[in-house]
């Protein structure tokens, strides 16, 4: 029984919620972001096929095809095409 | 009983496993249910939004104003903070609204299609309309995020500019200097005198008011502020009873016994206190006796005397000036009494400041007064530091008085110093925040100091069995003694963390950081350190090591359950049970492993550079145990010889006890365990009695003396061992007449039992028989070899 709330401990703790949002690049190219966090605006570089993560608090992206998106830092942004999708 | 135990703590397990795998699921189906505005996403939801951000834009505009207007009041500057804050989190919270709409634009617009070309043929007008209109909207929508973007950079930015507007204001009033010599003169006098004047008009007109207009409300609402102060303490003392008094008579309580009299003792007439006054305002304020500056007024003396209390019941429990037993710091009686005193006086004259200052404030009093009141209390304050300084706390071995901590010492001479020659010279700003810092952050480190050693007093041998607590858990799982230990050490380092996590914040907060600051510092930490190109995230180590624990528990699991359920009941050999579970096993192991480093996100081609250059040793070093590994895991796939079987190698003979990857326990006859490498067992040869089938010869060597008749001993053999019960007819028993060594005549007898591995009585009865019979028959065993001769002694 002692295995049995060790097991349960341990699961508790793995399933901590996400601290960021999540940026996936599905193309085969690299796009650059524009992100819009607090009082600073960066370009963030995602290469192909990678992933990144980006603002634990709450963003304003744009997207390499020109569209917009707001994120509160809970999000996956998959890049496809140069177009994004935000779930 | 114990059936239902074991049963419920798995359910128990199951609910909160099931709690905290759909918890964040739900939150994240609640925040995107949130973001959007129902089934379907409608277009009203532009001009709804558009709307709001407008009204934001305009916001902003009036938050800026007010903020120029008042660069030299921190509240207010505050107040257009936080103002700013709310605005940015409703920014965002409008910028997600629209994302349901665009993704059904998108989705729209994929249906459709693009434009067709000039070679294609043409698509119905109605359809290109419809694109037309929905690209349009979509460009509106991505320019209203676009707006609401521009609107959050400036609202982030004038956060940032208020943030250091407001350090320079307090800058500016550490570093501002004073005119004490007004402070200090007799027309500071007089200013006081007609302040009190003023502060006693102001409180008689008011009480006349409430005794003329409210004095029924004002004795209702003390009659429910009594009760539930009541409530709480006595309520208190019948729940907690026992651990609320320190019992005199009690010759060494322990440390957490007195740590939990310490405890209740203070939070509970404190609590009771603080419910008090808090219910008496509320009540007050509800019935509308308060008027707006002695509402004011009230509320800072309501906090400063229950801040006194409290650190009058505090220190009245660490020091416990009248029973030397109780005392959580083991000092001399004579400095923890002074210590009492002076610990209280600083927060009384602290209070008495505060509630001056408040009284100053809401009356409007001269700048002089002001001065003279925070010069004398800062000073109070410094003189009372440096006595407490001066005291000797600690008793050495003889029981001489000594000093504090050198270094301690110096610190509070230090800041009771420099308080007072601050104020002396004018600084009064500064004087104020050291004093106030002094008391403040003394209070947390030393409340943070006694969690420690709560915590170090749990950890010792033995401590925590002995707590109530312990005792309920032992009752209720029935730990043993190394068990209840290891809890008693976690929990210590549970405390320890909660103290600084507690702690170090508090600290900070009321050092002027702001909780976004500290909330990002934290979260750095735990997510990634960074040490010139190597990143280590704390929470990534943490989650691969419970990751590799939980592939760990959950192999050991499935071998089990492959072992006891699946195999058992399928009557498989056990030989390929050991072998199936073994591997099984390893490569759950090696799985969790890999699994458990790729999630603590360790790099692992910086430790290939490292592992390249070593490779040449490590490759020498390591060979002979890889040869032992690949050949455990030809023995497990090949299964040469099975756990139970009776085999020879490498000189040692005996039964196989476990196979394991790298050597094989194999106990001989005498219980002794030989460890031997496989390697030896795959490179050499290897005999197994017990491979195929338990069948075995026993040879039994006979001599016979040389004068018997050969023939009638082979017949006598023959008769014995086929009367002999126990062997197999097929193939027959044997008797070798083999040969004349040692002046003898040698037969071997042979016979095939079936189990090779108990034949100890068989040999044993052959034997007896052997022997009756010779002897029956008159049959000569050989004579003894004639002993070699003395060696002659030299000379004789």
């Amino acid at each position: 029984m002692n295995k049995t709330i060790l097991a349960t401990c341990l699961a508790m703790a793995v399933a901590t919620p996400a601290f960021a949002a999540t940026v996936i690049n599905l193309d085969d190219t690299a796009h650059t972001l524009v992100v819009t966090e607090g009082g600073s605006q960066l370009d963030v570089p995602v290469g192909a096929g990678e992933t990144v993560e980006i603002c634990p608090s709450g963003c304003f992206v744009t997207l390499p095809n020109g569209d917009r998106a707001a994120l509160t830092g809970t999000e996956r942004l998959e890049i496809k095409d140069g177009r994004g999708r935000v779930f | 009983m114990r059936l239902t135990v074991h049963l419920l703590s798995r359910l128990f397990a199951g609910l909160v496993l099931a709690v905290f795998v759909l918890a964040p699921a739900s939150l994240g189906a609640q925040e995107n249910a949130a973001a959007g505005t129902g089934r379907t996403p409608s277009p009203e939801i532009v001009a709804e939004q558009r709307g709001k951000i407008t009204a934001f834009a305009a916001e902003a505009d009036r938050l800026e104003g007010r903020m120029r207007g008042n660069l030299d009041d921190d509240a207010v500057l505050v107040e257009v903070r936080n103002a700013l804050e709310g605005m940015t989190r409703d920014l965002i919270a409008s910028g997600v609204a629209f994302r349901p709409r665009l993704a059904a634009i998108n989705g729209r617009l994929d249906e459709i299609g693009p434009a067709r070309g000039a070679d294609e043929p043409p698509e119905p007008p109605a359809l290109s309309e419809e694109r037309q209109s929905l690209i349009a909207e979509k460009a509106e929508i991505n320019a209203l995020l676009g707006e609401a973007e521009t609107i959050s950079l400036r609202a982030n930015r004038l956060i940032e500019e208020i943030a250091r507007v407001r350090r320079e204001l307090f800058a500016n009033t550490l570093s501002r200097r004073y005119d004490i010599s007004a402070a200090v003169s007799p027309a500071v006098l007089k200013d006081f005198a007609a302040e009190a004047g003023k502060v006693r008009n102001s409180v008689s007109s008011w009480l006349r008011f409430v005794v003329s207009y409210k004095l029924r409300w004002v004795l209702l609402a003390t009659f429910f502020a009594l009760l539930a102060a009541g409530v709480l303490l006595f309520g208190g003392r019948r729940l907690f009873g026992d651990m609320l008094l320190a019992d005199p008579a009690k010759p060494e309580p322990s440390y957490l016994n007195r740590l939990s009299v310490a405890f209740w003792s203070t939070f509970l007439p404190s609590a009771a206190l603080a419910v008090f006054l808090a219910a008496t305002w509320f009540f007050y304020s509800y019935y509308g006796v308060l008027r707006r500056d002695i509402g004011e007024m009230m509320v800072t003396l309501f906090n400063v005397i229950a801040i006194v209390f409290f650190v009058y019941r505090l220190s009245s429990a660490v020091f416990s000036p009248d029973l030397p037993n109780w005392r959580l710091v083991p000092m001399r009686t004579g400095a923890a009494r002074a210590l009492f005193w002076l610990v209280c006086t600083t927060a009384l004259v602290m209070g008495i400041d505060s509630v001056a200052s408040k009284v100053n404030q809401v009356t409007g009093s001269p700048l002089s007064l002001t001065v003279a009141k925070s010069f004398f209390a800062t000073i109070a304050i410094g003189l009372l530091v440096i006595v407490i300084a001066l005291i000797r706390p600690w008793a050495d071995e003889a029981g001489r008085p000594r000093r504090w901590h050198p270094l301690f010492r110096l610190l509070l001479f230090a800041l009771g110093g420099g308080t007072v020659l601050a104020a002396l010279l004018g600084y009064i700003g500064l004087a104020r925040f050291i004093s106030q810092q002094i008391v403040v952050t003394g209070a947390i480190l030393a409340t943070m100091y006694l969690g420690y050693l709560s915590a170090s007093a749990i950890s010792e041998v033995g401590a925590f069995g002995r707590t109530s607590f312990g005792r309920a858990l032992d009752r209720r799982f029935h730990f043993d003694e190394a068990t209840a230990d290891q809890l008693g050490l976690a929990l210590s380092m549970c405390i320890t963390l909660l103290v600084l996590a507690v702690g170090i914040p508090l600290i900070l907060l009321q050092w002027g950081f702001q909780w976004g600051d500290i909330r990002a510092w934290a979260y750095n930490l735990a997510h990634e350190v960074r040490v010139g190109s190597i990143s280590i995230s704390l929470v990534g180590i943490a989650s691969g090591i419970l990751i590799f624990l939980l592939g760990y528990f959950g192999t050991r699991g499935f071998q089990r359950w492959l072992d006891g359920k699946v195999m058992a009941r399928g009557r498989v050999d056990a030989g390929v049970r050991n072998s199936i579970s073994t591997a099984v096993g390893y490569a759950g192991i090696a799985l969790a492993a890999l699994v458990g480093i790729s999630a603590a996100g360790l790099n692992l081609s910086n430790l290939a550079l490292v592992a390249g250059a070593l490779s040449l040793g490590i490759g020498f070093g390591l060979q002979n145990i890889v040869n032992n590994f690949v050949s455990g895991l030809i023995l497990l796939a090949e299964r040469p010889f099975k756990v139970g079987d009776w085999i020879v190698a490498g000189g040692v003979e005996g039964n196989v006890r476990k196979i394991s990857v790298r050597a094989t326990e194999i106990e001989t006859f005498r219980r002794q365990t030989v460890i031997l490498p496989n390697s030896e067992l795959i490179n050499a040869a290897v005999g197994n009695w017990t491979l195929r089938n338990r069948l075995g010869r026993v040879d039994i060597p006979v001599n016979v003396a040389v004068e018997s008749d050969p023939r009638h001993v082979h017949a006598v053999l023959l008769e014995i061992v086929n009367a002999q019960q126990g062997i197999l007819k097929n193939p027959a028993p044997s008797v070798d007449f083999s040969g004349f060594a040692d002046g003898a005549l040698n037969f071997v007898v042979r016979a095939v039992v079936p189990d090779i591995t108990g034949t100890l009585a068989f040999t044993n009865e052959m034997r007896f028989r052997i022997v009756e019979r010779f002897r029956e028959e008159g049959i000569l065993l050989p004579a003894a070899p004639p002993r070699p001769a003395p060696a002659k002694p030299a000379g004789a």
